[in-house]
C-alpha cells in the first residue's frame, strides 16, 4: 500500500515507481493499493507513470488498485483523455474499499 | 437573489461608464441641474404615480396607501440621486439594491423600462422649458442624464439576469435527483434534453454523490432524454469513465437497441458502457453485481 | 479587458507544481468552480511540462481577464526551445516525440475555451489558452 502526496514532482514519481516494483518482488505481494486521495491534479505524466507501474505490477503477477481519485480530478482526467489510458486497472472509492478488493484478490 | 452576492467590481463600473462615455462634463452638467431637479421632484413624482396607477399592472403593485406613500418618497430620492454627482460604489450598491427589490416584488423588467422612459420624457420637457432660451444646453443636459439612466438600466438588468441564472441552476439541480436505492447503489434518472452545460453539471453531481454515499454501482436511466445523439452519448461515455475512476460501475438503461446501433454506426464507442434494457433490469443487474440476492417474501396468510 | 499578470519562471520540474498552484489560486479568487480549478491546473501542468521536456526552460504567464462581467484566466506557456516541426501532428491525440502519452496539447485544447499555438523552428513555442468562469 502506498499513499501519494498532493504535489509530487516528476522525480518523486519515478522513485515511487522504482521502490514499489522492487518491493513487490521482495514481499511477494499480490496486490498494490495506491491511495491517490491527496492528489489534486493528475496530468498525462502522472497517468503514464501509473500505467507503466501497473504494467510492471502485472508482470510480477500482482494487481494494481487505484483508490481515492477525487471527483474533480476524475472529470479532468476524462476531459484530457487520460481515463482510458488506465483501462484494465482496478479502481475503488477509498482505501477501505480498495483493501476489501485486495483481500478478495488474495 | 441574495444581496451580499450582488456586487460589481470597481473596474467593471469604470469600464461601463467609459463605454457610455460618461465624463466629467456630464457629471458637472448633472450637478448643476440639481437645484432645478429639486424644484420639479415633487410634481414629477405626483405625475409619475398618476401615470403608473392608470395602468392595471401598475395599480397591482400599490394597493396599500401606506406602501404607496413610502415608495413615492423612495422614488423621489432615487430620481434626485441622478443629479447629486456621486455615482461611485454607494450609488451602484443602491441601484443594485433597488433592482433586487423590484425583482423580489415581481416587477416585470418591461415595466421598469417603461417607467424610466416616462421619467426621461417628462424631465426632457422640463429641461427644454427651463432652458427655452438655450435649447443646446437642454439637449446637452438631457444626453448626460440619458447616459446615467442607461448606466442604471444596465445595473438593474444585471440583477434580473443573475436571478434568471440562479433559477436555471436550481431547476437543473431539481430535475436530476441522485437517488440512493440501497447501500452502494445510486439511481440517476435523467429527464429532459442534455446539453453540454447540463451534462457537465450532472457528472459533477453524480461523482460527488458517489463519494458522499460511498456508491459502487450507479444505474443511469436515459429513457426521459428525448434525443440521444452522438454528443449526448459522448457525455454519457465520459460520465461512465469518470465514475469508473472513482471505483463505481455505471449501467446505462433506456437506450433502445436502434439508438445504440445508430450511435455505434456514427462512431461512438460504447464498448466501455454497460447497458441494460430498462430501469428494472438495470437495477437487478446492479444488485446482482453488488451481491444482493432478490428473494420472494411470502406474505403471511 | 483588464491586464494584470503573474509570471512563473519554469526552470525545472519543481516549477510545474508552482505554475499549476498559482493557476489554481487565481482561479479560486476569480470564482471558478472547484472542477474548473482542477481542469485549469491540469492544463497548466501539461503546458509547463512541455516547456521543461522540450525546451528546458521558459515561463508561464497567468492573467486575470474580463469581458463585461465575464471573468476568466488566460494562460501562456512560452519557451525559446527548438519549436515544433509539425504543429498539426503535435495536436493529434497520442502523438509524442518525448515518450509521453501525447495528450497534453490536444487535451488542453479540448478543455480550454480558446487555444492557440505559435511555434517557430529554432526560436520557440508559445501556447495560449483561456478559460472562463461558467
Amino acid at each position: 500500500m502506498a499513499s501519494i502526496q498532493s504535489a509530487l514532482t516528476d522525480a518523486d514519481w519515478m522513485k515511487l515507481s522504482a521502490d514499489l516494483s522492487s518491493q513487490i518482488g521482495e514481499l511477494r505481494a499480490r496486490a498494490v493499493v495506491l491511495d491517490l486521495t491527496l492528489m489534486d491534479v493528475m496530468d498525462s505524466f502522472a497517468t503514464r507513470v501509473l500505467r507503466t507501474l501497473a504494467q510492471t505490477v502485472t508482470l510480477r503477477g500482482a494487481q494494481t488498485i487505484l483508490v481515492g481519485i477525487q471527483p474533480d480530478v476524475a472529470i479532468a482526467m476524462v476531459q484530457l483523455g487520460l481515463a482510458q489510458r488506465l483501462d484494465g486497472i482496478l479502481t475503488a472509492l477509498n482505501l477501505e474499499h480498495g483493501l476489501d478488493m485486495a483481500e478478495a484478490l488474495v | 437573489m441574495k444581496l451580499d452576492t450582488l456586487t460589481i467590481s470597481e473596474d467593471e463600473v469604470i469600464s461601463r461608464k467609459d463605454f457610455l462615455e460618461f465624463r466629467d462634463d456630464d457629471l458637472k452638467a448633472l450637478v448643476d441641474a440639481h437645484e432645478m431637479a429639486q424644484t420639479y421632484a415633487e410634481p414629477v413624482i405626483e405625475d409619475f404615480y398618476q401615470y403608473l396607477l392608470s395602468f392595471s399592472h401598475g395599480r397591482s403593485f400599490f394597493q396599500d396607501p401606506v406602501v404607496l406613500a413610502r415608495v413615492k418618497q423612495a422614488q423621489k430620492n432615487y430620481f434626485l440621486d441622478l443629479t447629486r454627482g456621486d455615482y461611485g460604489p454607494e450609488y451602484v450598491k443602491n441601484r443594485l439594491r433597488i433592482g433586487a427589490v423590484h425583482q423580489r416584488i415581481g416587477l416585470p423588467f418591461q415595466t421598469y423600462l417603461g417607467m424610466y422612459n416616462w421619467y426621461l420624457r417628462n424631465v426632457a420637457n422640463r429641461f427644454f422649458e427651463a432652458y427655452a432660451d438655450n435649447p443646446g444646453h437642454a439637449l446637452k443636459l438631457l444626453l448626460s442624464l440619458t447616459k446615467l439612466v442607461f448606466f442604471d438600466v444596465g445595473l438593474a438588468m444585471e440583477v434580473y439576469l443573475r436571478t434568471i441564472e440562479e433559477q436555471q441552476e436550481a431547476i437543473k439541480e431539481l430535475s436530476t435527483p441522485v437517488l440512493q436505492l440501497r447501500e452502494g447503489l445510486l439511481i440517476l434518472p435523467i429527464v429532459g434534453a442534455l446539453n453540454s452545460a447540463r451534462a457537465r453539471q450532472l457528472t459533477e453531481q453524480l461523482l460527488r454523490a458517489i463519494a458522499s454515499r460511498r456508491a459502487k454501482m450507479v444505474v443511469m436511466d436515459v429513457t426521459g432524454v428525448p434525443a440521444v445523439d452522438s454528443k449526448v452519448a459522448n457525455h454519457l461515455v465520459q460520465t461512465v469513465a469518470a465514475s469508473r475512476l472513482m471505483g463505481a460501475t455505471v449501467i446505462v438503461t433506456g437506450l433502445t437497441p436502434e439508438v445504440a446501433q445508430a450511435l455505434v454506426a456514427i462512431g461512438v464507442d460504447l464498448s466501455s458502457v454497460k447497458t441494460a434494457g430498462d430501469l428494472q433490469s438495470g437495477i437487478e443487474e446492479a444488485e446482482l453485481l453488488l451481491g444482493y440476492r432478490v428473494v420472494k417474501v411470502e406474505t403471511a396468510p | 479587458m483588464s491586464q494584470e499578470y503573474q509570471r512563473v519562471p519554469i526552470k525545472s520540474e519543481a516549477d510545474i507544481v508552482l505554475a499549476r498552484q498559482g493557476g489554481r489560486r487565481l482561479a479560486a479568487e476569480l470564482g471558478f468552480s472547484s472542477t474548473d480549478q482542477t481542469l485549469l491546473a491540469t492544463a497548466i501542468s501539461e503546458l509547463a511540462r512541455n516547456v521543461v521536456q522540450y525546451a528546458g526552460t521558459g515561463e508561464v504567464l497567468l492573467s486575470a481577464i474580463a469581458i463585461g462581467s465575464r471573468r476568466g484566466i488566460q494562460v501562456s506557456a512560452m519557451d525559446q526551445g527548438p519549436g515544433i516541426s509539425d504543429p498539426e501532428l503535435a495536436m493529434r491525440d497520442g502523438y509524442s516525440t518525448g515518450g509521453s502519452l501525447g495528450l497534453g496539447l490536444p487535451g488542453t485544447r479540448r478543455l480550454a475555451d480558446d487555444f492557440s499555438l505559435v511555434t517557430v523552428l529554432g526560436e520557440g513555442t508559445t501556447v495560449t489558452f483561456k478559460m472562463w468562469v461558467r
